[in-house]
């Protein structure tokens, strides 16, 4: 009996040693392989242009008055590689890319700060996705599923706004000759637009033909497929505005 | 002399025209021919009238008047001989015929492309979108004959190529979903669900109305949108 115990406690000083050891190592590791955050500066000239794809994680975008590019991203465990690339007036950042292979990869969360006259195109698989300040050509955001889009102070002559589950609003200006489209399976689209703006619209929402022009509603909108969809033009009728919602409303509020 | 030959002479002798021998045989042939010597005193007469002065009375009212409408009517008739006149012909330059013929060249090939968009280019972007009503006339004919595919043929067809396309991407997904981590794969089994009922949905309705070209177009939204995220989803 009194052996039994001794070889017991003698097995638990070991594993005890080895557990430790095998922690020492990893903790020694670790900082090799993964991050817990990243930043980074690019000098930008002002129409630069942002790509960025994201696997899982909350992407935020913001313009300022600068002519430099600040990527700040904050990883969680297990951390994914980030490597920026920055060809001609690009900045690349495909997560996708450099993960590809890896089973399990936490979310990324970006925060990047970009001059407001520049091109925005984020893309994630999963996650939310924010832009503010932005007046650029061009404003691109796409959640290959699940996620919110919000795209605030948004002065781009073309703007897509995609989601699978999930609402987009947007508040930002329609550029005459501007092309905006906005797609949802599922989920609330709130566009806030200024009462001068001119468009011609195709609005879609079969599932819930619940589609609410607000201060937009004029004798040139009319209403097709009993309530599905709304056609017409506000306005000069300038740019061209498209909004589908498959399972899901869709709200115009004038700004 | 006959009396041919004296009424032939009449004239000239009234006018004392002819010489002393001639007028000496006239007159011997009217004094013993009646009808020359009528013939000779009717135009005695004429020429007598024509010496003696007209009277104010013989006039028209107006006769400048009269005069006018009358050179009126005649330049009226005239004119439009002076304008076209017959047998005119059109002289052009090698320069001025080459321009005419190149201009009628591009004419005609403005008119033939014009008319060949409108029979054979869709109106709308996609065909599959497109109802019957929005057939131009060339398809309709092509539609009605088999060699072209009607509206609702050819949104099978697109149809067929796109869940050709799902099963493709599927496969591909259904190798790598064991490696994703749980959110991600709730996440994406989530929204094909949710895209698979919009689907079903577009499906009963078309099957209750083909013809609801409305349904056509998002049930191909739908599927392209299904489609999509599996292709994304492939990636990781």
């Amino acid at each position: 009996m009194i052996f039994k115990l001794k070889l017991s406690s003698k097995f638990f000083y070991f594993g005890k040693a080895t557990f430790l050891l095998i922690l020492s190592v990893v903790f020694f590791f670790a900082p090799a392989n993964a991050q817990r955050s990243f930043s980074k500066n690019y000098p930008a000239a002002s129409d630069v242009r942002l790509q960025l794809l994201n696997r899982s994680g909350t992407v935020t975008v913001e313009g300022w008055n600068r002519p430099e590019v600040n990527v700040s991203a904050y990883l969680e465990a297990p951390a994914a590689i980030i490597s920026p690339q920055t060809i001609g007036g690009t900045i690349n950042i495909n997560l996708v890319k450099d993960n590809h292979g890896r089973g399990e990869v936490g979310n990324v969360n970006f925060r990047i700060r970009i001059p407001y006259t520049s091109s925005v195109d984020i893309e994630t698989r999963m996650g939310n996705l924010i832009v503010t300040n932005i007046r650029g050509g061009l404003v691109r955001a796409h959640i290959s599923s699940e996620g919110d889009i919000t795209l605030t102070n948004i002065g781009a002559a073309a703007v897509s706004a995609q989601n699978g589950i999930g609402d987009i609003f947007y508040d930002g200006e329609i550029q005459p000759d501007g092309n905006y489209r906005f797609a949802s399976v599922r989920g609330n689209i709130n566009l806030r637009i200024p009462f001068s703006s001119s468009f011609r619209l195709v609005a879609t929402a079969p599932s819930t033909r619940n589609i609410s022009l607000g201060s937009f509603a004029n004798t040139n909108m009319s209403f097709l497929g009993d309530g599905r969809r709304v056609v017409g033009r506000f306005g000069s009728g300038g740019a061209t505005l498209s909004v589908t919602n498959q399972r899901g409303g869709i709200s115009f509020i004038s700004r | 002399m006959n009396c041919k030959e004296c009424q032939a002479t009449i004239s000239d002798f009234l006018d004392c025209g002819l010489d002393e021998a001639k007028s000496a045989v006239v007159r011997q042939h009217l004094a013993v021919c009646a009808g020359c010597a009528k013939v000779c005193e009717d135009f005695a007469a004429i020429v007598d009238s024509c010496r003696t002065d007209i009277p104010s009375d013989a006039l028209p009212p107006n006769s400048r008047a009269l005069w006018c409408r009358i050179n009126n009517i005649i330049e009226s008739e005239v004119k439009p001989a002076d304008a076209v006149p017959p047998g005119r012909r059109w002289n052009f330059s090698f320069s001025q015929t080459f321009a005419a013929l190149a201009c009628v060249a591009i004419l005609s090939s403005l008119l033939t492309i014009v008319g060949i968009r409108n029979y054979f280019e869709p109106s709308a972007d996609d065909f599959i979108t497109r109802s019957a009503a929005s057939q131009t006339t060339f398809e309709k004919i092509l539609s009605k004959v088999g060699l072209s595919d009607t509206p609702q043929q050819a949104r099978e067809r697109r149809l067929r190529e796109q869940s050709l396309a799902i099963e493709y991407w599927n496969r591909r997904v259904q190798l790598r979903k064991g490696q994703w981590e749980s959110k991600i794969r709730d996440a994406f089994d989530r929204n094909l669900h949710e895209i698979d009922q919009a689907v079903n949905e577009y499906q009963d309705i078309l099957q209750r109305d083909p013809q609801d070209d409305l349904s056509g177009e998002m049930l191909d939204s739908a599927l392209s949108d299904k489609m999509n995220l599996l292709r994304e989803f492939a990636d990781l």
